[in-house]
């Protein structure tokens, strides 16, 4: 026994030895590989299975009770207690003069007690962090006051357009209502040629099973308080009425600093079917150009974001990032259904004239809060100035400016929003995005509160001028594709062949018009 | 679109008349009794006086025409010529913006067909070479038509015209000739007033040419 246990231990050490050896190179291994596809930080999220069973498809959503508004005034986000600010307290965002000494830097940042963060692409700024207790506002005042300062500002909060509604292609009023039959007729929805950029809350444009960490949170500042749902298993599947995986280019998130924009809200993929959904294919709706490629590019977070806790937010610098991104990686079109009011947005204007300088055309929603205000609407206001760049106000069924459009010397075209006051629920805007049910769990309460899912699809009414504004980026792609290459004549025939609404010439409710993609790809001819 | 200025016409064979009778009147009584009649059929080429406008919608302001017509000769010098000819070209719809051309590759074909009459003299010393000159009026079809375009926004139109021409004949045989020819032509007002049209843009009107062609005449 005992030679034999001599002799047979010996061996079976060896294959122990072996097996563990194998084990830990197989553990190691299988680690890296974790660690390269799914890192496991808390707020990241982590990509737990590529593959998932296919999109879920729920019809169109017309019998839906009305759906309360939750997104300008009552969204999760803005229902936090300090989230709802329009600024991000303890940092700024900085511009020195190009040949300003090192020195004159620390000079200047000490005024305010400053120091530079680390350098993130994308950014022809300085991010600065200064103590919390310091009102940002002030302190940017105080910097951009600095001769060797081009500006400061500080990080304000920037949101979605759209204002949310209660309420397929016969009932998409909105395309024959700028003529588009015949416009397709002249360019039938551009070709893969042209990248549009929807710089926005992600896009569905992938499918895959991610990681996320939730938080609690609560709705009201004294409301039941949401649990923890701890580390969450969360579907994810690509749109099915925008295309395989080819349609789309250089996805990047600045809300999670990765190559994964992941629409957690369901607005970007809104946005993005106006742009380009699949048209003529037998299933669903259109969109405006139909065959460009899509660059998603999250720039702005929603409330689900916010309960995973994303290390970023939409903010200005994460919007002007996004912008340079989108143009250093071949897109033509940038769509921005986003904005915010308050302060100026320095950032975001140096951002978009450089875009245009590099030949791409910018497209930005005038704002939804006529109603509330009427308050100049930042990323838009400086259209007027960009020769390239235009604010698009939101136009109802009846021709009429929508009930929620800002109305001010920055609008400059109108296109179909959709107003719910005229047409009803039929009177917005009909586009595939999330199933809602399957995505705003919290809004049940607590006890029926669960993990979301993002695989569910269905046909939703929205209006908004952030559905306006991609009916003016499908129609600069079409145009960019007939053959007007330059940001400035894209918009100087976008101007020209609108059809005037409102009093006789430009006027601050229509702009110039609305527009007329029909007649502007027609051209001159000789006399005609 | 037709344009009809239905003021010109009297005008138009008013001035046919008394420019056809002044030359009749000025040719040799012995003469007056001798008339020939001769058939031509011509190529030239053509420039419009709306250089900008053809060059941006066609790529140039110059193109060649075919004609043909009827010659009547009185007393071997004073002539009366009925012609038509055709310009056609196909070019495409286009954008200008600060001084940039977009080409829009949607087709749009120019054709252009003067009805004209002219009335000159021939200076016929019994020379092997008779040079000539005269002028005229015309009647000028213009037809603008594009893809994509609905009836309406096609053009079919006709306007009024004045010419001044002259050339040299060559007798080849008793009953063959052939010649070469300039032709001034202005057709004011045809275009230019559609403010979505390029002649807008560059604030030309005239459909007028400068012609040049060669000829070949069949009678005596």
């Amino acid at each position: 026994m005992g030679r034999l246990g001599g002799s047979t231990v010996p061996a079976v050490s060896r294959r122990v030895a072996a097996l563990g050896i194998a084990g830990l190179v197989g553990g190691v291994w299988i680690a890296a590989t974790v660690a390269q596809e799914a890192p496991l930080p808390q707020r990241l999220p982590a990509l737990l299975a590529r593959v998932t069973a296919p999109a879920i498809d729920r019809g169109i959503r017309d019998q839906d009770p009305p759906r309360p508004p939750w997104r300008d005034s009552s969204g999760l986000m803005s229902s936090i207690p300090g989230s709802d600010a329009p600024v991000i307290p303890g940092s700024i965002i900085l511009k020195f003069r190009p040949g300003t000494t090192s020195e004159a830097r620390r000079a200047i940042l000490s005024q305010v007690g400053g120091t530079t963060m680390r350098a993130l692409p994308y950014a022809a700024f300085d991010l600065v962090s200064i103590d919390a207790t310091i009102d940002p506002e002030r302190a940017a005042k105080t910097l951009d006051a600095q001769p060797d300062v081009e500006y400061a500002q500080a990080r304000y909060r920037v949101r979605p357009a759209f204002v949310p509604n209660d309420p397929l292609y016969s009932r998409q009023w909105n395309y024959p209502a700028i003529d588009m039959e015949r416009a397709w007729d002249i360019n039938p929805g551009a070709t893969s040629s042209i990248t549009v950029a929807v710089l926005d809350s992600g896009v569905a444009y992938r499918s895959g099973v991610f990681g996320f960490n939730s938080q609690a949170f609560r709705l009201t500042a004294h409301g039941p308080e949401y649990p923890a749902l701890g580390f969450i298993s969360v579907p994810f599947a690509a749109a099915p009425e925008l295309g395989g995986v080819d349609r789309f280019v250089a996805p990047r998130d600045f809300i999670w600093d990765n190559n994964n924009p992941l629409d957690l809200d369901g607005h970007g993929t809104h946005v993005s079917g106006i742009i380009g959904q699949l048209t003529n294919n037998g299933v669903g709706v259109a969109g405006m150009a139909f065959n460009v490629r899509l660059m998603p590019v999250k720039v702005v977070s929603g409330d689900w974001d916010f309960i995973f806790d994303s290390p970023f937010e939409g903010t200005d610098d994460v919007v002007a990032r996004g912008i340079r991104y989108a143009v250093d990686n071949g897109a033509r079109v940038l769509n921005l259904s986003i904005g915010r009011t308050g302060r100026p947005a320095p950032a975001v204007q140096a951002a978009i004239a450089s875009a245009v300088s590099r030949g791409a055309f910018v497209v930005v929603a005038a704002g939804n809060g006529f109603e509330s205000g009427n308050t100049v609407e930042r990323l838009a206001e400086f259209a007027p100035e960009i020769d390239g760049m235009v604010a698009v106000g939101a136009i109802g069924r009846d021709r009429q400016r929508a009930f929620y459009s800002n109305t001010g010397s920055y609008v400059e075209l109108v296109a179909p929003g959709g107003d719910s006051r005229v047409g009803g629920r039929e009177g917005t805007i009909l586009q595939q995005t999330f199933d809602f049910d399957l995505v705003e769990t919290y809004l049940s309460g607590p006890t029926r509160y669960q993990a979301p899912r993002f695989d569910s699809f269905a046909y939703e009414f929205l209006q908004g001028t952030s559905m306006a504004a991609p009916h003016v980026a499908g129609f600069a792609a079409l145009l960019m594709q007939q053959g007007i290459t330059s940001p400035a004549a894209i918009e100087a025939i976008m101007k020209r062949y609108a059809t005037d609404l409102g009093p006789s010439g430009r006027d601050d409710e229509y702009g110039y018009g609305l527009i007329n993609p029909r007649a502007a790809l027609r051209g001159l001819g000789i006399a005609k | 679109m037709s344009v009809v200025h239905p003021n010109r016409v009297g005008g138009w064979w008013s001035s046919v008349v008394l420019i056809v009778a002044a030359l009749l009147l000025s040719a040799p009584a012995s003469a007056q009794s001798r008339v020939s009649l001769r058939g031509f059929g011509d190529v030239g080429r053509t420039t419009f006086a709306a250089t900008q406008s053809f060059t941006a919608v066609l790529g140039s302001d110059t193109g060649r025409a075919f004609g043909g017509g009827v010659d009547v000769v009185f007393a071997r010098r004073v002539f009366v010529t009925v012609r038509v000819s055709r310009f056609r070209r196909v070019g495409q719809r286009v954008f200008l913006f600060n001084g940039m051309q977009f080409d829009l590759g949607i087709p749009t074909t120019i054709t252009v067909t003067p009805l004209e009459l002219t009335a000159g003299y021939r200076f016929d010393r019994g020379w092997r070479l008779v040079p000539y000159g005269g002028a005229g009026i015309s009647r000028n079809r213009y037809e603008e038509t594009s893809a994509f375009s609905e009836a309406d926004e096609n053009i079919d139109a006709r306007f009024s015209g004045y010419h001044l021409m002259g050339g040299a004949e060559v007798r080849l045989a008793q009953w063959l000739g052939a010649a070469a020819e300039a032709q001034w032509a202005t057709v004011p007002n045809a275009f230019g007033n559609d403010p979505n049209s390029v002649s807008h843009e560059f604030e030309e009107s005239n459909l007028g040419s400068m012609t040049f062609r060669l000829k070949v005449v069949i009678g005596r």
